[in-house]
């Protein structure tokens, strides 16, 4: 049964992609770290640059997969030290990790939260052993039309999990699906939406959709959040950082519990470390909180988020590796990745492509470990990438976002596009849109159309087929009852309350 | 009934919505379909994304949520200065060539991100020529060295 981990490890420790997972490890942690820019900024900005080194896709993959999880490791910095968070997931983190360095206890407050990220992630990685292969065999039954109801159930469960608003997380899904849309279309050969420009035939590209989405818009935003506190002026002392043996073992708990909490957000699709940390946070206080030192600094409030948005990583490879579905809106750009070697995100992907799945996974549990050991003692270290001032950051992300997206066909209209993209990223981002839905809708879009329409083509028309089979009905029911039941119980509520 | 400053922006983006789901159902009405054994066709499914897509937005201008706060005046105008430097490093990237582009962008950009005259030039100048041996000798991309100086040379 795990045949394929041993073969990945085979993959995983050859020196090359050890090289790379290290390397991923220490520019994830860097990005991680830099406010503003998470993973998937991360991952945008050097996803070019790995396909242009010419890298094979596992290779490729372990590199970028090492940049995800090492930015889960790094965004803690800025929580904890300036009370800002260095991406989405890391915002729990701030609630206990920056009271507890104002106390002068910022090292131990680093420490404590890298063995917690460690903890956190190495449950969600033999969850994700245990379960890739089974979902992967279920997987495999996964017909057009099963393929479909299960696409549908990604996006419902989207809405309701993800963002605040579940309209304009709808609304974000669909207008990534429609941007998809644009080129030939594959079984007719009709042109869709390129209003007659040439360059948009094969679609917008998508290293020019995530780059101009999600960096060119950051370029944006950190100028209206120029103003905004970073470390130019200094981060807080450190004091001593190594943790003891005493205060690990006071977390062990909210580690754990946090880790499987995580491991199960980041499994479900279309939720990511976000909603993790959040939902372990509360979960933790509630539980442990007896003396109402939560938010006050206390060691257990920063191990519980910290160990979930870990897990949630890990927990969204998952549903990419097994069923092609992303968990996260940065697993949907590594499957977009995987799309530019030509590797079909689905559900056989685990059985043809097993070096890159077991290659993946391997690499998660070394990665995990180089984390943790440049984590705990090089602290101090990553902790000066917060000094690096927004003049030198910003036409960093500009260059790098140019070059990497002129290299692709050494073509102006690219980049012209990319700044288009920019401006509308960031007009959704002002507007409340969080962006993770637009770009898996963007990748999730035409394969549910073409599993739409095989499904169709092989029963001649008639739709009753999309729930025929037993799989693709409890799916249409599960997303149905994802909509309803939200919208549903507190009204339930109200009327028991209201005969009571 | 009061109205937020959200809510506003809201309301005009589900109107924005609207007219671009009409715009998409109509392109794809005239849609020219060759025959086909699909029974689907290239139609459907962008008809199906408007149809959902102009209900969506249909709750948002009646129910609109709260947005961000919108830039002022004087923050807007250093957005579109951003804009303006991308866009013009964009038109002369092959023209004038990576590095001198490059130089030029990064110290306009480092400007207008509040940084002196001196670390300015000097960030220019050590990105422009760093990031042109990295990527080109370092990682084998071929960048434009620039129509206009080579008709010069």
């Amino acid at each position: 049964m795990f045949d394929f981990l041993v073969q990945g490890f085979g993959v995983a420790l050859t020196p090359l992609n050890l090289g790379l997972a290290f390397l991923g490890a220490v520019l994830g942690t860097l990005f991680g770290a830099l406010p503003g820019i998470g993973p998937i900024n991360g991952i945008a900005i050097l996803m070019p640059l790995a396909y242009t080194l010419g890298l094979p896709a596992e290779s490729a993959l372990i590199l970028l997969a090492g940049i995800y999880t090492g930015a889960e490791y790094g965004g803690r910095m800025s929580s904890i030290l300036l009370n800002v968070p260095g991406d989405a997931g890391a915002v729990m983190s701030t609630l206990d990790g920056h009271p507890l360095a104002k106390k002068g206890l910022a090292g131990p407050a680093l420490g404590i939260s890298a063995v917690s990220s460690f903890v956190g992630a190495t449950i969600a990685i033999i969850g994700l052993t245990l379960f890739a292969p089974l979902l992967a065999e279920v997987a495999v039954m996964f017909g057009p039309a099963e393929f479909f109801a299960l696409m549908v159930f990604a996006f419902a469960s989207m809405a309701v999990m993800m963002g605040k608003d579940p309209v304009k997380t709808a609304i974000g899904a669909v207008l990534g699906v429609l941007i998809g849309t644009v080129g030939v279309d594959s079984s007719t050969g009709v042109l869709r939406y390129t209003f007659g420009l040439a360059e948009l035939y094969d679609g917008i590209d998508f290293v020019v959709m995530i780059i101009g989405l999600f960096a060119i818009s950051e370029i944006l935003l950190m100028l209206e959040h120029a103003s905004r506190k970073n470390g130019e002026d200094g981060v807080p002392r450190l004091g001593r950082v190594f943790v003891t043996l005493k205060e690990v073992l006071s977390c062990k708990g909210a580690m754990g519990r946090s880790g499987l909490i995580g491991f199960i957000i980041g499994v479900l699709p279309g939720t990511g470390a976000s909603v993790a940390g959040a939902v372990s946070y509360t979960t933790e206080k509630r539980l442990s909180d007896k003396h109402g030192t939560f938010g006050q600094g206390d060691m257990r409030g920063l191990a519980a988020p910290e160990a979930a948005n870990n897990a949630a990583a890990a927990g969204s490879f998952v549903p990419m590796l097994t069923l092609g579905i992303p968990g996260s809106g940065t697993t949907a750009v590594l499957l977009g990745a995987l799309m530019l070697y030509n590797i079909a995100p689905g559900p056989t992907m685990f059985v043809d492509h097993p070096e890159v799945t077991g290659g993946l996974i391997a690499s998660l549990y070394i990665g995990n470990l180089m984390l943790l050991a440049l984590n705990l003692p090089l602290a101090g270290v990553f902790a000066r990438v917060l000094t690096i001032p927004r003049w030198v950051l910003v036409p960093g992300i500009a260059i790098l976002s140019f070059v990497g997206v002129y290299q692709l066909h050494s073509d102006l209209t690219a980049i012209y596009l990319m700044l288009i993209i920019g401006v509308f990223g960031y007009l959704l981002r002002k507007l409340g849109f969080s962006l993770a839905p637009v770009i898996l809708g963007y990748v999730l879009g035409g394969l549910m159309e073409q599993n739409l329409r095989r499904a169709l083509s092989i029963s001649g028309g008639e739709i009753e087929v999309l729930w025929r089979s037993g799989i693709s009905l409890g799916l249409w029911i599960a997303a149905a009852a994802l909509l309803i039941v939200p919208w549903l119980l507190p009204k339930l509520f109200k009327a028991r309350l209201g005969r009571a | 009934m009061t109205f937020h400053k959200g809510q506003v922006a809201d309301r005009i983006m589900g109107m924005v919505l609207i007219g671009l789901a009409a715009f998409v159902a109509v392109q794809a009405l005239r849609l020219n379909v060759p025959f086909s054994y699909d029974p689907v066709g290239p139609r459907a499914f962008p008809l199906g994304l408007a149809l959902l897509l102009s209900m969506l937005a249909l709750v948002l201008v009646v129910r609109p949520g709260e947005s961000g706060e919108w830039p002022h005046r004087a923050m807007a105008l250093r957005l579109l200065a951003v804009l303006a430097i991308l866009l013009v490093y964009a038109l002369f990237f092959t023209r004038l060539g990576f590095v001198v582009t490059t130089l030029l962008a990064v110290v306009a950009l480092a400007r207008l991100f509040a940084a002196a005259w001196a670390k300015a030039l000097v960030t220019g100048v050590t990105m422009a020529l760093g990031s042109y041996f990295l990527f080109t000798r370092g990682l084998g991309i071929s960048l434009p060295v620039g129509e206009w100086l080579g008709a010069l040379l």
